[in-house]
């Protein structure tokens, strides 16, 4: 089931589809790592319009919760 | 030794990979630091005698993407491009060689000698992670040297390998992106060869594919049609791939990056939660976060006021006999006090300088050298875009709190430059430890203590609000929070030592000349026997609508120099430490208000000065002794009903 990353339970391990953000933004993130395929967890969240915490490739990386909000994931 | 013996390295990586550490172990007391010309991005510079080499080092600053996305990625790249230097080390945090390989490739892409400094192998080896860099080495084809900056290891290698491939032609190959990307680069090479003679043509290619917004300025003016060209290839890709050729180049090299690192690290899971996992799921809990934030800072402000109420009455004992020698020994004539008041202006900064803001610094690199401070701005994100900006705002606030200067100065952390003025306009409203001076000694000692606290109340809700009104005023797109997270980490104490002189310093040079100029002006007028007039002048304001004494008008003049003057100029005026004897509590409270916004102090304006301009600044200024005499003159009416 496809799926926004604030959607997702705290601790589950997701596959990023797709990004629905500006050019911008979309560049910024692969600069950091995620892509269309890249697999990530979310660690946790914090409160209702907080930003959420991930893994990627093993590292951490915090984004904020509209950033997050674009990106589309699917649960493995 | 000539010049031309010299050899000139960069560092350059990710913020968060010991890169200063590199540099401090480095060149030691011979360092250098100023601005990028025209810019108020810190520029290191220093210097390594090594054996019977000088090898000048240069720190760019810690950067994430070589895409021009921040000033400081503009500054690196062209740095790298037009100073040619003889080397790039690449420090990379070899606990997340992912991302960094991505920055990687990016350096190559430069065309420079790149030498791979894969840091904090330790950590990466506690982590389970163990990188065959012998393998990196020939996939990359540039030195890869394994260090341990904190200990020093490695280090060395890294400037043996400088020496013996100084001179030598780098053979790095260039990093090879999918096949249709590179048939575009070829097609786009071909024709751009001895065209841009100051720019591989294969880096200009990739950028023009990128749509790099210099790039295309530099070819549109003298090569329209190999723009057309290039607009022509770039379209092929977006119909290909479906995304904006930019963002299809920029998953290319993220793909890449993987890749290389699939074939060159081994992950053995370890079984046992990392401490630092552990910790940080504890400081960045939803509960158990915020609790553990409130008794970090209580007590770093704490520690700071404590250990600065101590020393400065170390200090005030030590200077509060040099007037009275300065007067029998110089004289009390007009130049004499003139001279005089600039020596005050000295003092009052040696008694600001080092009893809060040195303990403030130290505490608040220790924080961030062992990854706190990334925690707070995860906590605070959520508020901080309430207000129109993210989550690191909130570091510029806390250090306002100690004082606005550096407060003011470090917003540079902010991405943009619309976040960057909408916070150092919020941290002018932040009661820094001068306002909290008047706030307690006045407020907090004479109606008590609730009274001084709500004070503070007072200060957030309006921050709050300024906040919400600037950030609707202030145009351009709000950025939002990508932050890494760092891992927690033992904080390196030469690291802390160095920045915290390096911010001492830089708030000595911006604040000492203002605050000493002005300090003489007000002097000046003072002895020209002005001040009864202004304060005549400005009683409508004090008196009528404030309903304050007639004197507070001169105060608030010298609170410009410093707020806490404000309290004590008013003992030296009245002839009494005893305020209740002069003042009612109402009184109290309102002109503790005036003093919390009234204005930012002389050395913050000069800070907002050179950063934003005169303008800003003075627009900033302007608004904000309106609004304080508005909301003072309300609180008056308001505690009219309650005393």
């Amino acid at each position: 089931m496809q799926t926004s990353l604030i959607d997702i339970e705290d601790g589950s391990t997701a596959i990023i589809i797709s990004i629905t953000g500006g050019k911008i933004v979309t560049k910024r993130l692969a600069d950091l790592g995620l892509k269309s395929g890249t697999q990530i967890k979310l660690i946790r969240s914090t409160w209702s319009s907080g930003p959420v915490q991930i893994e990627v490739c093993g590292s951490r990386l915090v984004l904020g919760r509209g950033l997050a909000s674009k990106i589309i994931v699917e649960l493995k | 030794m000539t010049g031309e013996d010299r050899i000139n390295i960069v560092l350059a990586g990710h913020g968060n990979t010991g890169k200063s550490t590199v540099f401090n172990f480095l060149t030691g007391l011979h360092q250098h630091i100023g601005n990028w010309a025209g810019k108020t991005i810190e520029k290191r510079e220093g210097t390594l005698y090594y054996n019977d080499h000088i090898i000048d080092v240069l720190d760019l600053p810690g950067i994430y993407s070589l895409t021009p996305y921040s000033v400081e990625e503009v500054i690196s790249r062209e740095y790298i491009i037009h100073q040619h230097p003889d080397f790039v080390i690449n420090i990379i945090d070899s606990t997340n060689l992912e991302r960094n390989l991505i920055f990687t490739l990016q350096l190559l892409e430069l065309e420079s000698p790149v030498i791979l400094a894969l840091n904090m192998i330790d950590l990466a080896k506690k982590k389970g992670i163990t990188i065959d860099f012998q393998k990196l080495q020939s996939i990359l084809n540039v030195p890869v040297v394994p260090t341990i900056a904190s200990q020093g290891s490695g280090l060395t290698d890294i400037i043996d390998q400088v020496i013996e491939l100084k001179g030598k032609k780098s053979n790095h190959s260039n990093p090879k992106f999918g096949k249709e990307i590179e048939n575009c680069i070829t097609r786009l090479t071909l024709v751009l060869n001895a065209i841009v003679p100051q720019y591989p043509a294969r880096l200009v290619a990739i950028k023009l594919l990128e749509k790099d917004i210099d790039t295309t300025t530099l070819v549109r003016g003298k090569y329209p049609e190999i723009l057309e060209r290039a607009k022509q290839l770039c379209e092929n890709l977006e119909e290909i791939h479906g995304h904006d050729s930019s963002v299809v180049i920029a998953d290319e090299r993220s793909h890449l990056a993987s890749q290389i690192t699939r074939e060159t690290e081994r992950i053995t899971p370890g079984k046992k939660i990392m401490l630092s996992d552990r910790l940080d799921a504890i400081t960045t809990n939803k509960f158990s976060g915020y609790l553990v934030m409130i008794l970090i800072l209580g007590g770093m402000f704490f520690t700071v006021f404590s250990f600065g109420n101590w020393l400065s009455g170390w200090f005030d004992t030590i200077f509060k006999d040099w007037h009275g020698w300065w007067n029998t020994n110089i004289g009390t004539a007009f130049p004499a006090a003139l001279g005089w008041s600039a020596i005050e202006g000295v003092l009052a900064l040696v008694q600001i300088a080092f009893p809060y803001i040195l303990p403030f610094y130290i505490i608040l690199y220790a924080l961030e050298g062992w990854g706190y401070i990334s925690r707070i701005s995860f906590l605070m994100d959520n508020l901080m875009h309430k207000m129109g900006i993210h989550g690191k705002g909130c570091i510029s606030f806390i250090v306002g709190f100690g004082c606005n200067v550096p407060g003011c100065l470090s917003c540079r952390i902010m991405e943009s430059k619309r976040e960057r003025f909408i916070t150092a306009v919020l941290v002018t409203l932040v009661p820094c430890s001068a306002v909290s001076v008047i706030v307690f000694g006045l407020v907090g000692k004479y109606v008590g203590l609730l009274w001084a606290l709500s004070l503070y109340l007072l200060a957030i809700v309006v921050i709050f609000i300024a906040g919400k009104i600037s950030s609707r005023f202030i145009t351009g797109e709000p950025v939002e929070l990508i932050m890494p997270m760092p891992d927690y980490k033992m904080p390196q104490i030469k690291t802390i030592i160095y920045q915290t002189w390096d911010a001492l310093k830089e708030f000595i040079f911006i604040a000492a000349p203002i605050v000493v100029i002005s300090g003489v002006i007000i002097q000046a007028i003072n002895l020209a026997g002005w001040m009864p007039a202004i304060s005549s002048f400005l009683s409508p304001v004090t008196v009528t609508w404030l309903g304050l004494p007639a004197i507070t008008g001169i105060l608030l003049i010298f609170g410009i120099l410093r707020k806490e003057l404000i309290l004590v100029m008013l003992a030296a005026y009245l002839g009494t430490t005893n305020f209740s004897d002069v003042l009612t509590s109402q009184q109290m409270i309102t002109l503790a208000v005036v003093s919390m916004f009234y204005i930012p102090c002389v050395a913050t304006i000069s800070v907002l000065w050179k950063e934003y301009g005169w303008k800003k600044a003075m627009a900033i200024c302007i608004l904000e002794i309106l609004f304080a005499l508005l909301l003072a003159g309300i609180v008056k009416r308001i505690l009219d009903f309650v005393f």
